[in-house]
């Protein structure tokens, strides 16, 4: 099965010290970087990783909400640290790579992400939507954003992202275009309430 | 799908009857249908293509574990990107416009809402996908195709350019994932339409061309960018 890795980094020096020692392990057929936190979430949505290994600094302030939402979509998070550093929160993540680790030590803490975190497999995932997830679906179609979307439903940024990210797997869909043409047909959007006709 | 590697004896003929996929890069080659029992050696002695090059491309096309690393690094710019211009003409010259009547003749055939989103969906990807084809033609290629003629030419180092390899694989995006999106749509969730053999039809053209486009995607990814990076360090160095 293919796996992806999505790295959060902001030092390019860490950024490729890991990847060289993780491309070497062959564990993944892709591994992606990101260097700020802002593009984070859209990258997760985009890639569905299996495994993220992040820099806490980069999504500080939100994130302990925020990983056990993502954890929840069952991807396994490293934290990679090499400032002090909280040991609560630390405690967060399922795993923390130091950057002192050797690399065996690095790839016993991978391969524990990468093998014990088995995403739901495609083929068993009914691609039947929830009532939230159609209503995301909905307000998507009609061309809010994430923000929007929140707003209108009251609930979070991310948990809007987390049900983008569980109605993409579902479906096998990941464009947005691709959910309105699946929303009309399932009749949870009109072709009336679509914005301006437009679908990016 | 049987995985024999293509060698240089092999008949052109005996590549087709193995694996049809093969007959599309013929074209890219200048090959043309007729060969009678010529070998891959012939044909590329008779049209000067380059004899590995060519084993190169057909294998990695129709095997996509065949990535021999080794025989990658040294591959000549210029045939790829020839290789590659090839493709893409045939993308937008023969595949697209198909691709288009098949779906304008599935919107005539099927009465349902969606049928409309859909198509405006497939036109929305295709100009997508003929903006990623134009960005590569008109600016990353001929930059590439310039300083690779630069490296052959000449010994002095290169003045000022604007751009570098780094700025086409920052900008280099997957232009295959909405076409899954929209063969998902196709298998799964469009209901049936009384459409019989037309949506097959689109379907196996939406298979073979996300086929082909991942197979072009990989060979810019992992063979063109990482020549032309080591191109451009060649020329640095030059005193």
């Amino acid at each position: 099965m293919s796996k992806t890795l999505l790295i959060a980094e902001h030092s390019e020096v860490v950024r490729n010290g890991l990847v060289h020692i993780i491309g070497s392990f062959g564990l993944f057929d892709d591994i992606h970087e990101i260097t700020t936190g802002s593009a984070i979430e859209s990258s997760l949505i985009k890639l569905d990783p299996d495994v993220l290994i992040i820099n806490p600094l980069l999504i500080q302030p939100r994130f302990p909400k925020w990983v056990k939402e993502f954890k929840s979509g069952g991807i396994g998070i490293a934290a990679v640290v090499y400032t002090l550093f909280d040991d609560e929160l630390k405690e967060l993540f399922d795993e923390v790579i130091q950057i002192g680790d050797t690399r065996l030590k690095i790839r016993n803490k991978i391969e524990r992400l990468a093998c014990h975190k088995p995403k739901p497999g495609k083929e068993e995932v009914e691609s039947i939507l929830s009532k939230r997830e159609k209503d995301v679906v909905r307000l998507l179609a009609k061309g809010m954003t994430n923000k929007e979307i929140s707003e209108h439903l009251f609930i979070s940024t991310h948990t809007v992202i987390t049900h983008r990210k569980n109605i993409s797997r579902k479906l096998n869909i990941k464009s947005v275009a691709g959910l309105i043409v699946y929303a009309i047909i399932n009749e949870i959007v009109s072709v009336d309430e679509l914005h301006g006709g437009e679908a990016i | 799908m049987a995985e024999i590697i293509i060698t240089g004896e092999m008949k052109l003929s005996d590549i087709v009857e193995s694996d049809k996929r093969a007959l599309v890069l013929f074209p890219r080659f200048g090959i043309e249908l007729g060969f009678g029992d010529k070998t891959v050696a012939d044909i590329c002695t008779r049209r000067e293509i380059d004899l590995q090059f060519f084993l190169l491309m057909v294998n990695t096309f129709l095997n996509p574990d065949y990535f021999p690393d080794n025989q990658l690094r040294g591959v000549d710019v210029d045939m790829l990107i020839g290789y590659l211009v090839e493709s893409h003409n045939y993308y937008l010259e023969e595949k697209i416009p198909y691709l288009q009547s098949l779906i304008s003749g599935f919107k005539n055939k099927v009465d349902h809402p969606a049928v409309v989103q859909l198509e405006k969906f497939f036109d929305q990807y295709i100009e997508e996908v003929t903006d990623h084809l134009a960005y590569e033609d008109e600016t990353a290629f001929p930059y590439m195709a310039m300083i690779s003629a630069y490296q052959k030419k000449t010994d002095s180092p290169l003045g000022q350019v604007d751009y570098s390899v780094n700025i086409f694989e920052d900008r280099h995006d997957n232009i295959q994932e909405k076409l899954s999106d929209l063969k998902n749509l196709l298998i799964k969730y469009f209901p049936p339409a009384n459409d019989r053999y037309i949506r097959i039809r689109m379907l196996n053209e939406l298979i073979d061309f996300e086929e082909d486009l991942i197979n072009h995607a990989r060979i810019e990814d992992k063979v063109l960018i990482p020549v032309v990076k080591q191109l451009e360090k060649q020329l640095r160095l030059k005193k």
